[in-house]
């Protein structure tokens, strides 16, 4: 069995009340911290090579790096807009081990000397939001949350803060908009938001998953949390596989020592005794691979070099029934619907690629209009003004390249032919 | 010195053309600098930049994405292509995106002809349309957000120029942007209708037909339009502008970037009063009385008339029986022959060209100039006359405040100014701006709060278009030009008029009389009374219906010459629309009278000579007439 | 399955008289107030400002943005702009229980088109999602509600439904329907 990090206290009673994570040992991470001080703590995240869980995979230590020194106040932005499609470890995170969450978020902010932090979790998720809340008040109760923090003079106030429904808004910049009270559309940059953030101070802004590590990290020693995986892709990482498979559910396992192959064991394998038709590795936005990318390893470069990304975590899994064009059209309109019209090429382009895979998908597109799809991505791809729209064409570029029988089949078809075919077989 | 800024300067190369330019400069700019046009929708040089069109993406060697030239900051040796297949390629897809929900109807479109989508998808775009999609995304037209602009969400482009200029220049965020990703508009709260008093810049920053002049609607192509550069004549401000006219009508006035004075915007009192220029029944012939009858009469007849009855009254009665009002309407060359004719030729010392006597004058009382306004440690403003006898001065201060982060203090008129001495910092520069009509008590602040260590200078506002030129040039019955002490002491207007009711007063020559001064009470009875009344006016009123002689005016959009803003800026107007008849202009009336009466100028009376001629007289005008300040240190 | 516990003063359960009023509740008033002096920025507020208003009315009608405007020393345009962003408040009265219907990648894979159909067929939905009773709002274009270990699933409210057949959906709602408004039967 190896060693976990953030499932490690998977079933202890009581987990999400403040004695159940006590008497796990929680919060001794925070003395701890707070005895080592802010430098100590900054060398094990920097031992630890954490990288960043929200998708970008950006080295921590070096994003806290970046704060001016002695310019305050600073501010640190838990993400937990977790959006990303096929993306659920967050809400797993925060739903099961919400002290371990707030022992993580004050040990950074400790570290980085901040005395406010916010967890700006997304609207669809209030009733973690009062999980979250509930918890928050308890550890403020015991002496975590406050004012003179375990009698070590620092203070901190931790303020939970409900989206309403953006997907945008998981993107950095566009949450701290979001949380100032305006539109959540991303900034420009720079200043970057080390420098210029929330109320134009210094901020950081991690994942729920990236700061849900700190409390191990801090109390077993970055090395040791380092060692969890490889050289190049450090410690654990909470996988969530969904899609055809007999048990959907997130996962926590070493990176790079671990397989797509492993991860889809895990998950029961392909469901109803199908062959794997395809599989997205890192949620909504990432580019497709296929069976033959199977045995890659949970591993940055790997997956980079195979052409895709680990993304938020997030592993969907097509079945050989799966219509890409009608997966590629779902996630189309998703991007459409939750592109925030900022930038013309997103904003337009979106709108159009979308009519464009519904026309396709209904066998009514010609092979000209199809011709046409994937310029229109390329004068998306690179343009836009976020990645949003730049990740709009991932999903389907890559799919046509995978696919491109599929896609043209589907030109004049009328109706989609595979589905009808998939109906003839069965 | 020079060797050390040319040091500082970035060598950048564009499109294989090198410049230089101060280190940040947008690549945008740096790309102008080289020659090499960039479009841009959402950039404007007045407004922070926010890349959201995208259309100015450029290349930029070593970076692997296309860079938005109007978001991106030049670094040494950087080589940017705009004319690449990467770049050509993506703006022609970019239009495609901004065309695909557009309406395309640009045939009921004013503006159709100069719109940046139009001109750009000619220049750059698809010659061609390859979507298959039927239904585009439908959006409400022809709002009216107000009885001055219409708003069009369907040909919005969304670049927000109109939702950052609420923001950023007049702080009011009437506009706001609305719903998201292709849905998203722009729009008022719940449709409520505009309120400022600047919405006309709207659809001059719109780079399409989304937002437009109701007052232009449906009126003209761009084409039909003839352009002249001038000045706005609604306030002593000085905002620069065109004057669009097609044929002999203004069809209208559009704000023309002069930063040290408008910053690029026009107010809407200004920017619609030009109906009134095209308002008909003028004064299109001369007239004199001939044998107790008005009639008309050629132009040469009228002066003469007008001269043989200045003659009678000056053999008869003498210089000072005759009075002169001028108006703050006149250019400076008139204003100067004005005070020519009066002092010079007819040797009278009754002179005057506003109702409101002023009792001591100063150049100091406008040492700081609008621009000086932004830089100053803190801005006081006296009560709240100063913006709202000019507007666009609102914007201004905005801009110190908000942009440049000065602290502007609104006081009333009666501050104490002893709190106040101790409250401004110890050292440093304060700006006091105030209406003319508090300028005693703006003295009086500037008196107690200047110290050895703290300068404070005053910006005093002046109600109309010339007030300042004309009291530079000593249209003034105790004031020569260039603010001398007269040693005759003559009559003031409103004296000037009992005199005239009385009849001490046998000849008054009223030039272009103001609504104003024609209801000063009295008036009607002293144009009556007197002997000789001679009028130069464009239009009728009280004083030409009783005048012997009458005379065509014109008006300040027919006008050649300068004019001085209340900040002592010089000028000039030139004439944008002819009159439809044909008669001399003011200036050139004007100095015929004087040389009917003997007098002689020594110039051609064409704006030009006259301008060097009272240079002459005036040596801070020296130089100016291309659009600077008065010089008072060399009239010292 | 296990069913919410009934809402009580949170459902969704506007009166006319409620969101015609032009006036917000103490409660909501004091709720707006609170969260403003969280924040070292009042314009933070909007956001939750806004949950409480359609925690007490159910939506948003206009005069609200211009009470959360004068709360917090804005506009009622920039409240406006922002309440216009974000998907989950409502500009229109809902059904009392609003419902979203996850069909991203995950749940598309596993039916969630198949049970959308099915509750717009049984429910009898309009063009908006809406059931001619006023109890449901059902909402098929939502972002990826993170729940996809279960799908497809649905959102009742503030609750996730999961692992669903388009009778157990259907099943799960009229179950809501019963407990929280206390009278039964699809129509």
């Amino acid at each position: 069995m190896n060693e976990l990090v953030l499932t490690r206290h998977q079933g202890a009673p009581g987990l999400t009340t403040l004695a159940g994570y006590e008497k796990v040992g929680g919060y001794q991470a925070l003395r701890r911290a707070i005895a080592m001080g802010p430098e100590a703590i900054a060398a094990e995240v920097k031992a630890s090579g954490l990288r960043g869980r929200g998708g970008a995979a950006f080295p921590t230590a070096t994003k806290w790096g970046f704060l001016p020194k002695d310019s305050f106040p600073r501010y640190l932005c838990v993400n937990a807009d977790e959006s990303e499609p096929g993306c659920f470890k967050d809400r797993v995170l925060m739903e099961e081990y919400p002290h371990q969450l707030l022992e993580g978020v004050l040990i950074s902010a400790f570290a980085l000397k901040v005395n406010h932090a916010f967890i700006y979790i997304r609207g669809e998720y209030r009733s973690q939001r009062e999980l979250l809340e509930r918890a928050v008040g308890e550890a403020r109760r015991a002496g975590y949350v406050g004012r003179n923090i375990l009698g070590s003079g620092w203070d901190c106030e931790l303020l939970v803060h409900g989206g309403a429904g953006a997907y945008i808004c998981g993107e950095e910049t566009a949450l701290l908009d979001s949380l100032e009270g305006r539109r959540g559309q991303p900034r420009l940059k720079p200043p970057f938001p080390a420098v210029k953030g929330l109320y134009g101070q210094p901020t950081v802004v991690n994942n729920v998953e990236t700061l849900s590590n700190l409390p191990y990290i801090v109390s077993e020693g970055g090395a040791k949390y380092a060692a969890l995986g490889t050289e190049a892709s450090p410690g654990t990482r909470l996988f969530c596989v969904s899609g055809h498979v007999e048990r959907p559910g997130t996962f926590e396992v070493p990176m790079g020592r671990t397989t797509f192959r492993d991860l889809l064991e895990m998950a029961g394998g392909v469901w109803r005794g199908r062959q794997m038709k395809a599989m997205q590795p890192g949620g909504g936005s990432m580019q497709i691979l296929g069976p033959q990318h199977l045995d890659l390893p949970l591993d940055f470069k790997a997956v980079a070099d195979a052409g895709s990304s680990l993304g938020a975590g997030a592993l969907v899994i097509m079945d050989d029934s799966t219509c890409l064009v009608n997966v590629a059209m779902r996630l189309v309109d998703f991007y459409r619907h939750e592109s925030c019209g900022k930038c013309v090429p997103c904003r337009e382009g979106t709108y159009f690629e979308s009519e464009l895979m519904h026309r396709l998908e209904a066998g009514i597109a010609s092979r000209a209009e199809l011709a046409n799809l994937a310029d229109i991505c390329a004068n998306m791809d690179g343009r836009c003004f976020c990645p949003l729209g730049d990740t709009a064409t991932w999903f389907v570029m890559s799919a046509y390249r995978m696919f491109p029988e599929e896609f043209e089949s589907h030109c004049g078809a009328g109706s989609c032919p595979v589905r009808e075919s998939v109906a003839v077989a069965v | 010195m020079a060797q050390n800024a040319a040091t500082e300067l970035v060598t950048v190369s564009v499109d294989d053309r090198t410049v230089q330019v101060p280190p940040g400069t947008l690549v945008w700019d740096a790309c102008e600098k080289a020659g090499v046009f960039v479009p841009v929708y959402c950039a404007h040089k007045k407004l922070e930049p926010v890349a959201v069109c995208r259309m100015c993406l450029v290349e930029v060697e070593g970076t692997p994405k296309l860079q938005p030239a109007c978001a991106t900051r030049v670094a040494p040796n950087m080589v940017i292509r705009t004319a690449t297949e990467q770049v050509r390629k993506f703006r022609d897809g970019n239009l495609e995106f901004l065309l695909i929900n557009h309406p395309l109807d640009c045939p009921v479109c004013d503006r159709g002809g100069e719109c940046d989508l139009q001109d750009f998808t000619q220049r750059y775009g698809p010659g061609r349309t390859r979507t298959s999609i039927t239904e585009k995304v439908h959006f409400d037209k022809a709002i009216p957000l107000s009885d001055k602009i219409y708003l069009d969400q369907e040909r919005c482009i969304l670049c927000w120029r109109c939702v950052r200029y609420y923001e950023e220049i007049t702080g009011e965020r009437e506009i706001v942007l609305q719903e998201r990703g292709v849905h998203t508009v722009v729009d008022t709260f719940e449709r409520r209708p505009l309120q400022s008093q600047f919405q006309g810049n709207l659809p001059e920053i719109c780079p399409v037909g989304a937002l437009t002049h109701a007052q232009y609607r449906f009126r003209a192509r761009p084409w039909d339009l003839r352009r002249t550069a001038s000045v706005c004549s609604h306030c002593s401000y000085g905002c620069n502008l065109f004057v669009d006219a097609r044929e002999d009508k203004v069809a209208r006035y559009a704000s023309n970037d002069n930063p040290d004075v408008d910053d690029s915007w026009l107010c809407d009192r200004g920017r619609y009063s030009f109906p009134e220029m095209n308002r008909g029944g003028r004064v299109a012939t001369p007239e004199a009385r001939v044998g107790g009858v008005r009639q008309p009469v050629s132009p040469k007849e009228a002066v003469e008339r007008a001269c043989g009855g200045l003659l009678r009254v000056l053999s008869e009665h003498g210089p000072r029986s005759i009075g002169l009002i001028g108006s703050a309407r006149m250019t400076n060359e008139e204003a100067f022959a004005l005070q020519w004719l009066a002092r010079d030729v007819i040797k009278t010392p009754n002179l005057d060209h506003r109702l409101e006597p002023l009792e001591t004058l100063d150049p100091g009382d406008f040492e700081l100039s609008i621009a000086e306004i932004e830089e100053c440690d803190q801005v006081l403003v006296l009560g709240d006359a100063p913006e709202a006898a000019a507007p666009v001065l609102t914007l201004r201060l905005f801009k110190a405040a908000h942009k440049r982060g000065r602290q502007v203090r609104r006081l009333p008129v009666d501050s104490d100014p002893n709190p106040l001495a101790k409250q401004l910092p110890s050292s440093g520069r304060i700006g006091l701006v105030a209406h003319e009509r508090d300028l005693a008590a703006a003295r009086r602040l500037q008196a107690r709060l200047t110290t050895g260590a703290r300068r404070v200078q005053l910006l005093s506002i002046l109600d109309q278009v010339n007030d300042r030129g004309c009291q530079d040039l000593g249209l003034l019955p105790n004031w020569l030009p260039g603010y001398r002490r007269a040693t005759e002491l003559g009559l003031g207007t409103r004296e000037m008029l009992q005199a005239a009711a009385s009849g001490k007063l046998r000849a008054l020559v009223l030039i272009d009389p103001s609504e104003e001064l024609e209801a000063e009470p009295g008036f009607r009875e002293a144009v009556a009374a007197v002997e000789l009344l001679i009028v130069l006016a464009p239009w009728p009123g009280v004083a030409s219906a009783e005048a012997d002689v009458i005379l065509p005016g014109r008006t300040l959009v027919e006008k050649a010459g300068t004019v001085t803003n209340t900040e002592g800026r010089v000028q000039r107007l030139r004439p944008a629309v002819e009159p439809k008849l044909a008669f001399p202009p003011d200036l050139r009336s004007i100095v015929e009278l004087g040389e009917g009466l003997g007098g002689e100028l020594g110039v051609q009376p064409l704006a030009g000579p006259v301008f060097r001629r009272l240079a002459e007289v005036l040596p801070a005008y020296r130089g100016t007439q291309g659009g600077l300040r008065a010089n008072w240190e060399v009239q010292r | 399955m296990e069913l919410p516990p009934p809402t009580g003063a949170e459902t969704r359960w506007v009166t006319e008289a409620a969101a015609g009023s032009g006036r917000l509740s103490d409660a909501t008033l004091t709720r707006i107030r609170e969260m403003e002096a969280r924040y070292p920025s009042a314009r933070s507020a909007v956001l939750p400002a806004l949950w409480a208003v359609q925690d007490e009315l159910g939506y948003l009608p206009p005069w609200t943005l211009e009470v959360v405007a004068q709360e917090l020393k804005l506009l009622p345009g920039d409240v406006e702009a922002v309440a216009t962003f974000y998907s989950m408040y409502f500009n229109h009265r809902p059904g009392r229980h609003v419902v979203q219907v996850c069909r991203n990648v995950s749940c598309g894979l596993r039916g969630s088109d198949d049970l959308l159909a099915h509750l717009q067929a049984e429910l009898h939905l309009d063009e908006e999602g809406n059931s001619p009773d006023g109890a449901f709002t059902i909402e098929g274009t939502v972002e990826c509600l993170g729940a996809c270990g279960g799908a497809p699933m649905m959102q009742v409210d503030r609750f996730s439904y999961e692992n669903l057949t388009p009778q157990s959906a259907l099943e799960v709602l009229e179950k809501v329907r019963v407990q929280t408004d206390g009278s039964g039967g699809a129509r």
